[in-house]
């Protein structure tokens, strides 16, 4: 344990320190405590070593000696090493100290980021504020963005080709937002939803526009997030409902204030789906009043829903 | 043969070199508190560095370390003058966090955190590329409030589950954000239990003029507050169609099954019949209830019955 830790600091200040690369015999060569003597397990020990370098986000370059790919050299870039000069006052650091306690995500990477940048400085916070689910695959996107390559992934069965402009959390859900090359258009994605891992292009790829705002692709909310024909519903909300429906929509949102304490408000649909399910949602308490098709709609569901196919009913 | 992880001692000894070198004669006590380590264990990295260095590892080449009266300098490690640079899955975690936080209502939006954080942005090449919105909601910033003077209150309360409005009165402990939403972690003197409300819930809240003692407060975890079902609890088996995979990705289930169609075998515990109606009624043909026999019929009555305020369609 003592020899390879050991090892694997010399292993990379040699790469880092030395102006060209180095092959694996001349690693071997250099670096103590030595490699083995035999090819094949010096080999599977180096590239050990090259794998824990690698996880720890210690990039190893590898070069072709000959042009042929028959032999190998390594060597590790300073750009890819150092970090940039941050120049975090303490207070800064305390501050950082404070959100990774305050805001509880999965895993240790804030507090080993944090380690890089200077260790935890002040006193944390007592007790989480807020806690975030971190989507498998998300850091992969967020390298993405900030190397400006062309994501490809799998979203719901389908294949797509994104240029990532940012990552946004909204509504519980993580989002990868940006351009569509297929669509030619702007889109959000829902990470969760993402089969598999996203594959990287090259760096380097596209030009964010200038002051792009992620949260603006991600809109306020799921219903009006979707590409059914635009069309204003009309709901009626019962006495027991009204308050709670009109401090989620907004006062803007109120057509008619009915003597019983109902209320009807207007919401505008894009995603009969999710508009469904927010009907649903208040049970006995609310009714589509117009347009006539989205009424229908409703009857056709519940209709199909009362009297499953199959059934006697 | 217990194999301590070698990574994790790497990446500390990697983060450490730096900031010694960049403050000489800082002491072992705050290295220890800095980088989450015993005073012990230090030692032992610090041991390590002398054997470290570049070919041909002479006494010229090899890291000095002296430690004394507990105050440490290292001399010649001048390649590892800089940190390393922060790993995509470190620079997610910490903006996230750091994002986190300042949407938090109440925070100091130009403190040293959103410097922190602007800094951080410019360093992962990514700036404003992640964005973080946990909203906000009427009643927030007055359960806050109540919450930080150990206030006792009455609040209106919606139980979505139930689906109807309460009034009852609480110590509320903690407000805090999890998955997608607001809560305050509370004593409720109605059930006399410690109980989760949803903030975008509560209705309103009403001084009582009381105080509570904050040692009542329980040492709570907000990962078992969210959802705790009770041994109780019914359990209900769902099919679900594949298209219905979100709903195993966001509730609590004691187990799900896939199968080789892409269907889903999953059994919920549930608290309240109106939760399990509005999720049937919502997914119509893509869920069937498998068990009890005593729900098969659950979701066709709800959506019969939702169905009467349309007699006239």
């Amino acid at each position: 344990m003592a020899d390879r830790l050991e090892r694997l600091v010399n292993l990379t200040a040699t790469l880092l320190e030395t102006r060209r690369s180095l092959t694996l015999d001349e690693v071997s060569e250099r670096v103590e405590p030595r490699y083995p003597d035999d090819k094949t397990a010096r080999r599977r020990r180096f590239e050990r070593d090259k794998e824990t370098l690698r996880e720890l986000g210690i990039p190893i370059r590898v070069e072709s000696v000959d042009g042929f790919g028959a032999e190998q050299a390594y060597r590790i870039h300073p750009d890819d090493y150092y970090l940039p000069e941050l120049s975090l006052s303490e207070a800064e650091l305390a501050a950082l100290h404070v959100a990774v306690t305050a805001v509880r995500l999965e895993g240790d990477a804030g507090r080993e980021g944090l380690a890089k940048l200077g260790g935890l400085a002040g006193e944390g916070a007592d007790t989480a504020v807020a806690e975030l689910d971190v989507s498998p695959g998300l850091a992969v996107l967020f390298d993405a963005v900030s190397r400006h390559a062309t994501v490809t992934f799998s979203h719901r069965g389908a294949p797509r080709r994104l240029d990532p402009y940012g990552v946004v959390l909204r509504f519980g859900h993580w989002y990868v937002v940006g351009h569509d090359r297929d669509r030619d258009a702007p889109r959000a994605f829902r990470v969760d939803r993402i089969e598999g891992e996203p594959e990287l292009g090259p760096d380097g790829a596209f030009t964010p526009p200038p002051d792009v705002d992620p949260a603006d692709y991600v809109r306020a909310d799921p219903m009006t997030y979707g590409e059914d024909q635009p069309v204003d519903a009309h709901v009626l909300v019962d006495a027991p409902r009204a308050g709670w429906v009109v401090d989620q929509l907004g006062e803007e949102a109120v057509v008619e204030r009915r003597p019983d304490g109902a209320v009807v408000v207007r919401l505008p649909v894009v995603n009969r789906a999710a508009f469904r399910t927010w009907v649903v949602d208040l049970l006995d308490h609310a009714e589509v009043l117009s347009p006539p098709e989205l009424r229908a709609d409703m009857v056709a569901w519940l209709d199909a829903v009362a009297a499953p196919a199959g059934s006697d009913a | 043969m217990s194999r301590p992880l070698v990574g994790p001692r790497l990446q500390r000894v990697l983060a450490l070199v730096p900031w010694i070198l960049a403050h000489p004669g800082v002491t072992l006590t705050e290295l220890a508190a800095r980088f989450e380590v015993s005073e012990r264990e230090l030692e032992r990295d610090l041991e390590l560095l002398p054997m470290c260095g570049l070919p041909p590892y002479t006494a010229d080449r090899l890291i000095d370390v002296s430690v004394i009266d507990g105050s440490v300098e290292i001399r010649l490690a001048e390649y590892f003058e800089r940190p390393l640079r922060l790993t995509p899955a470190e620079g997610l975690a910490l903006l996230a966090a750091g994002r986190a936080l300042l949407a938090v209502p109440g925070s100091d939006v130009d403190g040293p955190l959103a410097t922190a954080l602007a800094k951080l942005d410019d360093a992962l090449g990514a700036p404003g590329a992640l964005a973080v919105d946990v909203g906000t909601s009427d009643q927030l910033e007055r359960l806050q409030d109540a919450a930080a003077a150990d206030e006792r209150v009455e609040i209106d309360y919606f139980s979505f589950a139930r689906d109807e409005m309460t009034t009852r009165v609480i110590d509320p402990w903690r407000v805090f954000h999890a998955f997608g939403a607001w809560y305050v972690a509370a004593w409720c003197h109605r059930v006399d239990a410690e109980r989760l409300f949803r903030v975008d819930r509560v209705r309103a809240v009403r001084a009582t003029g009381e105080h509570f003692d904050p040692a009542s407060r329980a040492d709570d975890d907000t990962r078992d507050l969210v959802y705790r079902p009770r041994p109780d609890d019914p359990r209900v088996t769902l099919h679900l169609a594949p298209s219905a995979d979100w709903v195993v990705e966001s509730h609590p289930h004691e187990s799900a099954t896939r199968r080789k169609d892409g269907s889903w075998r999953v059994v919920l515990a549930i608290s309240e019949p109106a939760w399990l109606e509005r999720l049937l009624v919502g997914l119509g043909p893509d869920a069937t209830v498998v068990a009890p026999p005593e729900l098969l019929s659950l979701g066709a009555d709800a959506a019969a019955r939702l169905r009467h305020r349309y007699e006239d369609s």
